[in-house]
């Protein structure tokens, strides 16, 4: 059974620089606005879901353990 | 009943206090046509939100996009040399939109991420702790010519693997590249000059890295060109432009913001009594209120609406961080230098998929020098008066900033 996550994205950091949609494009996704939503958290592995949180130029992606809280990024 | 706009962007006046001419622009016709330069000039920081996040509208590939000929005039005789600049600028991955664009910054992307930038702040803070021992007994110093220059300086070539001896002609080098923002008509002698200066130097750092490769980031190009991602003139034109990139703006990010404090002593004060944990939103404020770079160019892609007006298919368009950061729609007392600003939604980096490569590089220098020099300079003073900057329209730079502290 893979782990749960619970990703989510700041936007009043996010500047819309997509890498994270490059890497993850099933997880994460750009709205209207231009800036990344975390739309499937379950749509790909823990590692491409933290790569992708680590190319963030910014550091709006947080990951979390859907069912323990524990903090993976950042 | 406004008076007419003058449209020229490299006077003194405009180049010495940009902030009064595109402010004026912000509030009356933020969508403005220059009739001088023939482009359009954004100003408001959420048009230029838009824009940037629109890169499908807005080509970044100026040179290549761009048949007339540049702004202001050159000597007729430099015609030769600026179809040089076009196909050395037109190289470099910024000038570049999606697909090549993304190809080329996924070589690069994973060597600066915020991650990967914490893990030089032991280097910025030794190297900043070096450059002040230096000073501390003098007294005095040029913050332009023994701080902020010799800091970015030292960081980049570290990170390019660029030996002790030559960091000098390296930034010799790029006080030339410096020309392509600049109003004079015979600046196309130096600036082509700079460029092939970096080509020339870099070639044989760049050939080594293809046979040696090491953790440097000549190396992280070196192996785009065997992605295949990269020819080997686009390596050469990359590695001069991250050079140049990585130390003029952070060069002006310390000069700017220094000069802010100096300004604004309440400010100073509210560092001093808690540099290390003031630092961060300090620096924040300082990228802000006199960003670094104060405007970048696209080009139309189609014909664009825009707050009424039709932005036509290839016009140019340039846009304003220094206005867009004093908008006063999104920050309040927007003419106000406050460090405890939060949150700070400048866009000193740009946004969208061109935003800054370096900014947390740049963010950790800035932060780096604030915090040391509060703390180990508390005394820091300088005349204000009568500063000069080079006059640029892309870069906000000052050609010198002398204090002291004693």
């Amino acid at each position: 059974m893979a782990r749960k996550l619970r990703v989510w994205v700041d936007h009043q950091t996010c500047v819309g620089n997509a890498m994270c949609e490059t890497i993850a494009p099933k997880v994460f996704r750009l709205n209207d606005n231009r800036q990344s939503e975390a739309v499937d958290p379950a749509a790909d592995t823990v590692e491409k879901i933290l790569e992708a949180a680590e190319s963030c130029p910014v550091s709006a992606i947080f990951v979390e353990d859907a069912e323990t809280g524990e903090r993976l990024f950042p | 009943m406004v008076t007419a706009l003058q449209d020229d962007m490299f006077t003194p006046d405009v180049i010495a206090d940009p902030y009064t001419y595109y402010g004026r622009l912000r509030d009356e016709d933020p969508v403005h046509w220059n009739e001088t330069y023939a482009l359009w000039v954004i100003t408001r920081h959420d048009d230029l939100v838009w824009l940037t996040r629109h890169h499908e509208l807005f080509s970044s590939a100026v040179f290549k996009n761009d048949p007339r000929p540049p702004y202001p005039a050159i000597d007729e005789s430099d015609l030769g040399l600026y179809e040089y600049v076009r196909n050395y600028q037109g190289d470099q991955f910024i000038q570049h939109d999606r697909p090549e664009h993304l190809a080329a910054r996924r070589v690069v992307h994973g060597y600066f991420t915020p991650k990967s930038m914490e893990a030089w702040r032991p280097f910025v803070q030794k190297a900043v702790k070096e450059l002040l021992d230096a000073a501390e007994d003098k007294g005095r110093m040029d913050i332009m010519r023994d701080l902020a220059t010799p800091l970015p300086v030292l960081v980049i070539a570290q990170m390019m693997g660029v030996p002790d001896k030559e960091r000098h002609y390296v930034r010799e080098l790029a006080e030339k590249l410096l020309y392509i923002g600049r109003g004079e008509h015979d600046r196309m002698k130096p600036l082509t000059e700079g460029m092939q200066g970096m080509i020339d130097y870099v070639s044989p750092l760049v050939d080594e890295r293809i046979v040696n490769p090491g953790d440097d980031f000549i190396s992280v190009l070196a192996n785009g060109e065997k992605q295949g991602v990269f020819s080997r003139h686009e390596v050469l034109v990359n590695t001069s432009l991250l050079l140049l990139a990585g130390h003029e703006t952070t060069i002006n990010l310390i000069c700017n913001g220094t000069l802010a404090f100096l300004q604004h002593p309440d400010q100073w004060a509210l560092l001093k009594e808690d540099p290390a944990g003031r630092t961060r939103w300090a620096t924040e404020e300082c990228l802000r209120y006199d960003s670094p770079v104060k405007s970048i160019q696209r080009i139309a892609t189609q014909d664009v609406e825009m707050r009424g007006k039709v932005l036509g298919k290839a016009d140019r368009i340039r846009w304003f961080m220094s206005s867009a950061n004093r908008d006063p729609d999104v920050f309040a007392n927007p003419q106000r230098f406050d460090i405890t600003r939060q949150p700070n939604p400048h866009v000193a980096f740009g946004s969208g998929t061109h935003h800054c490569l370096g900014a947390t590089l740049a963010r950790v220098e800035g932060q780096e020098i604030f915090k040391a020099l509060a703390e180990r300079f508390p005394n820091l003073q300088g005349d204000t008066t009568g500063l000069e900057y080079q006059p640029s329209i892309t870069f906000r730079s000052l050609k010198s900033l002398p204090v002291t502290w004693q």
